[in-house]
């Protein structure tokens, strides 16, 4: 092996393999696997189960349990197979990854089209102090480069020396020349790892940059805010109705109900597995919540079995939606959610909360991480307005009342308005929701009339964002106002596009952040410090 | 009668001088439109023969169903229309449901020149425009094979020139 020695914490330049434990941890799956399908066609019918509870040996069980360690046996071969052709490394320019046993891939990211950098660690590999490393590239399905696992401390490091390097700072703070061009200028890397004396146990060589907690979500109010939400609410009215009829109606109702319930159980399992898979998934990905901002960009830790790290320079956001049900509008809770080119669609979920849930400031502050600059003299009033406002409040283009035939509810709350520097649209009665967009991160302009929306002359203006759960969309303009929105909105983005570079981004937000990390209460983000790493048995040996 | 009178009044933006499709688009779409009708006019055909009687409202369902068909693809051909500006790319289609999607050069990831069997003996061929965004709905179909390729090479090299960061 041509790794570093195991007590130093640096990014490897030569190719070098992930820790050799990784087989292990992804072993897990199948033993759990085998244990759900014989806990499924086993356990007795009260707990989920199809088997009968005759309360007898199964002799099956040995024949399963066979099936698991040799399932899992050949998981761990041909993942140890895979982990020695698996070798990664790190360049100025790219961190590379090649994999495959029969079919050799080589995977590049390239530094300079970083959109974030996670350090995720799933249950077990957080219990013996593993993480892995996922670098999201702007390539669609497919173009992460997953590093699975590493030791947290290496993780860590390679993290911090890939933001060094994307960043093209640390080194000294570059000036908004240097910093202009289309290529981000590179630290020195080789001569930064040279002046590093020592190499000390368990630091990292390049620490993660200082960091401030802006933002947290109290456990109380992440419960009371998955509490106040469709899926408890739709769980908690079964029950409910059911008692209510049982009242009104008495006991020949309750056999009536028993029966139907019975039969349609089946049925109503799957719905009752993807309710409470949502609420345990707001949960997890919700706890512990705390968002922070560093020169490396922003910075989100958050869950509860599965902790992920993210860090997602502010340029690389593509789209922001505040959203507010019903339920939460007494409170004035938010949430905000984001769309970033490069995480997958089909974990959108864990990914791409910038806010569970949180208050009218907090929403503020959270669109304030990402967007620092809203191009506009009063931001907070405008957003806060916009957040809430009805017609043209805030300055808003608001739908005519022709819209009021495809919109009879929501028509008076859509609306949009540009600002100097990103397109807000506001819509809905009961679900309000407001979507902020970067002018510099439009992709493309749609402009559509179904035959109907003719007759009313009316057009929805739609801004094309990256994948991602934010779909900017505004309904329902009155024709003229549609099209100055597009023309407006092309020559908008045009300007915004020659100004800013996501390269660039530390240049924009620089000021205001050093603002922020000359404040008292400066601290060094926890997850930079591994001290309590468990060591694991035979992990030395690598 | 207020359909058509603001359905005149439709999105021109300025600078825009417009391509339309070229009229070769229209055999191209009917050609990939006659496999399936005529198996449908067949299937009823057939059992009208067979039944007869009330048997062949089918036919005349499936007769109209073709003819709207054929009269809305020649239609959209018509209609669908590109204009190269300073910066970026319009293409506007459809006459029922209209679209306009505007895209930056700066934002074009890559350009793809398809061209099937009935569209090559033909002599056109669809250029496909493709951002970051999946939403970006941007495809220049009935473009004459030899400008579809000059029309490639001057988008990719606008891309270039003013390609900016995601």
């Amino acid at each position: 092996m041509t790794s570093t020695a195991p007590t130093v914490h640096a990014a490897p330049r030569d190719w070098t393999r992930l820790h050799p434990v990784s087989p292990f941890l992804g072993g897990w799956s199948v033993i759990a696997a085998v244990g759900a399908y014989w806990f499924i066609n086993n356990a007795p019918a009260w707990a989920g189960g199809m088997g009968d509870d005759d309360g007898t040996f199964h002799p099956g069980i040995i024949v399963l349990a066979a099936v698991a360690v040799v399932g899992a046996l050949f998981v761990i071969g041909g993942g140890f197979l895979s982990w020695r052709m698996r070798t990664y490394r790190i360049t100025d320019a790219a961190v590379e990854l090649r994999k495959g046993i029969l079919f050799r891939q080589f995977m590049q990211a390239r530094l300079d089209r970083l959109q974030a950098v996670d350090v995720v660690q799933p249950l077990v590999a957080r219990i013996f102090g593993f993480a892995a490393l996922r670098v999201e590239v702007a390539g669609g399905e497919g173009s992460t480069v997953a590093l699975e696992y590493l030791r947290l401390a290496d993780a860590e490091a390679l993290r911090n020396e890939i933001l060094v390097l994307a960043a093209g700072l640390r080194a000294e703070r570059p000036t908004p020349d240097a910093a202009a061009g289309s290529e981000p200028a590179l630290a020195p890397a080789p001569s930064l790892r040279d002046v590093i004396p020592g190499q000390d146990v368990g630091v990292p060589q390049f620490a993660a940059a200082a960091e401030r907690d802006v933002l947290q979500v109290p456990l109380g109010r992440l419960i009371a805010s998955i509490v106040l939400s469709g899926p408890v609410l739709a769980l908690a009215v079964v029950p409910i109705a059911w008692l209510i009829a049982v009242l009104a109606f008495g006991r020949d109702v309750q056999e009536i109900l028993i029966a139907f319930v019975g039969g349609s159980v089946a049925a109503a399992l799957p719905l009752l597995f993807a309710f409470v898979g949502v609420i345990w998934g707001r949960l997890s990905t919700g706890f512990g919540f705390v968002a922070g901002i560093s020169a490396d960009g922003v910075r989100l830790r958050h869950g509860l079995l599965e902790t992920r790290r993210q860090t997602v320079p502010p340029g690389r956001v593509q789209a922001v939606r505040l959203r507010q049900t019903l339920l939460w509008r007494r409170k004035d809770w938010w949430r905000l959610t984001v769309n970033v080119a490069g995480y997958q669609v089909d974990q959108t979920a864990s990914v791409s909360t910038l806010l569970p849930v949180g208050t009218r400031a907090d929403a503020l502050t959270a669109l304030w991480l990402v967007l620092p600059d809203l191009g506009d003299p009063d931001p907070e009033g405008t957003v806060s307005r916009a957040m809430s406002g009805v017609g043209t409040d805030g300055g808003f283009v608001a739908s005519p009342r022709e819209s009021r035939w495809f919109d009879p509810w929501q028509w008076k709350h859509r609306g949009v308005r540009a600002t100097e520097t990103a397109l807000l649209i506001r819509r809905g009665l009961f679900v309000r929701e407001l979507m902020v967009v970067p002018h510099e991160r439009t992709q493309s302009i749609g402009l559509s009339q179904g035959p109907l929306q003719r007759a009313a002359g009316l057009a929805n203006v739609e801004l094309h964002s990256t994948p991602g759960p934010v779909t900017p969309v505004a309904h329902h303009l009155a024709l003229r106002d549609a099209f100055a929105l597009v023309e407006e909105q092309a020559a908008r983005a045009r300007r915004s596009r020659r100004t800013q570079s996501s390269e660039q981004w530390m240049a924009t937000v620089a000021p205001s952040l050093d603002d922020v990390l000359a404040a008292d209460d400066l601290t060094v983000a926890p997850d930079a410090l591994t001290t309590e790493t468990p060591v694991v048995p035979g992990a030395e040996q690598a | 009668m207020r359909i058509w009178q603001t359905g005149a009044m439709w999105f021109e933006p300025e600078g825009a001088t417009w391509t339309y499709a070229d009229r070769r688009l229209i055999p191209a779409r009917l050609g990939s439109l006659a496999l399936p009708a005529l198996v449908l006019i067949a299937g009823a055909t057939v059992l009208g023969l067979l039944v007869g009687g009330w048997a062949w409202t089918p036919l005349v369902v499936v007769v109209i169903g073709v003819a709207w068909t054929a009269y809305v693809l020649v239609r959209q051909v018509g209609a669908h229309a590109w204009s190269e500006r300073e910066d970026d790319l319009i293409v506007k289609r459809g006459r029922l449901f209209k679209t306009v999607t505007v895209v930056p050069y700066g934002r074009m990831q890559y350009v793809e020149v398809q061209a099937g069997p009935i569209a090559r003996s033909l002599g056109i061929a669809r250029v496909q425009l493709h951002t970051a965004s999946p939403g970006t709905d941007a495809s220049l179909s009935g473009v004459p094979t030899d400008e579809a390729a000059r029309l490639r090479d001057r988008l990719t090299s606008q891309g270039e020139a003013k390609l900016a960061g995601l």
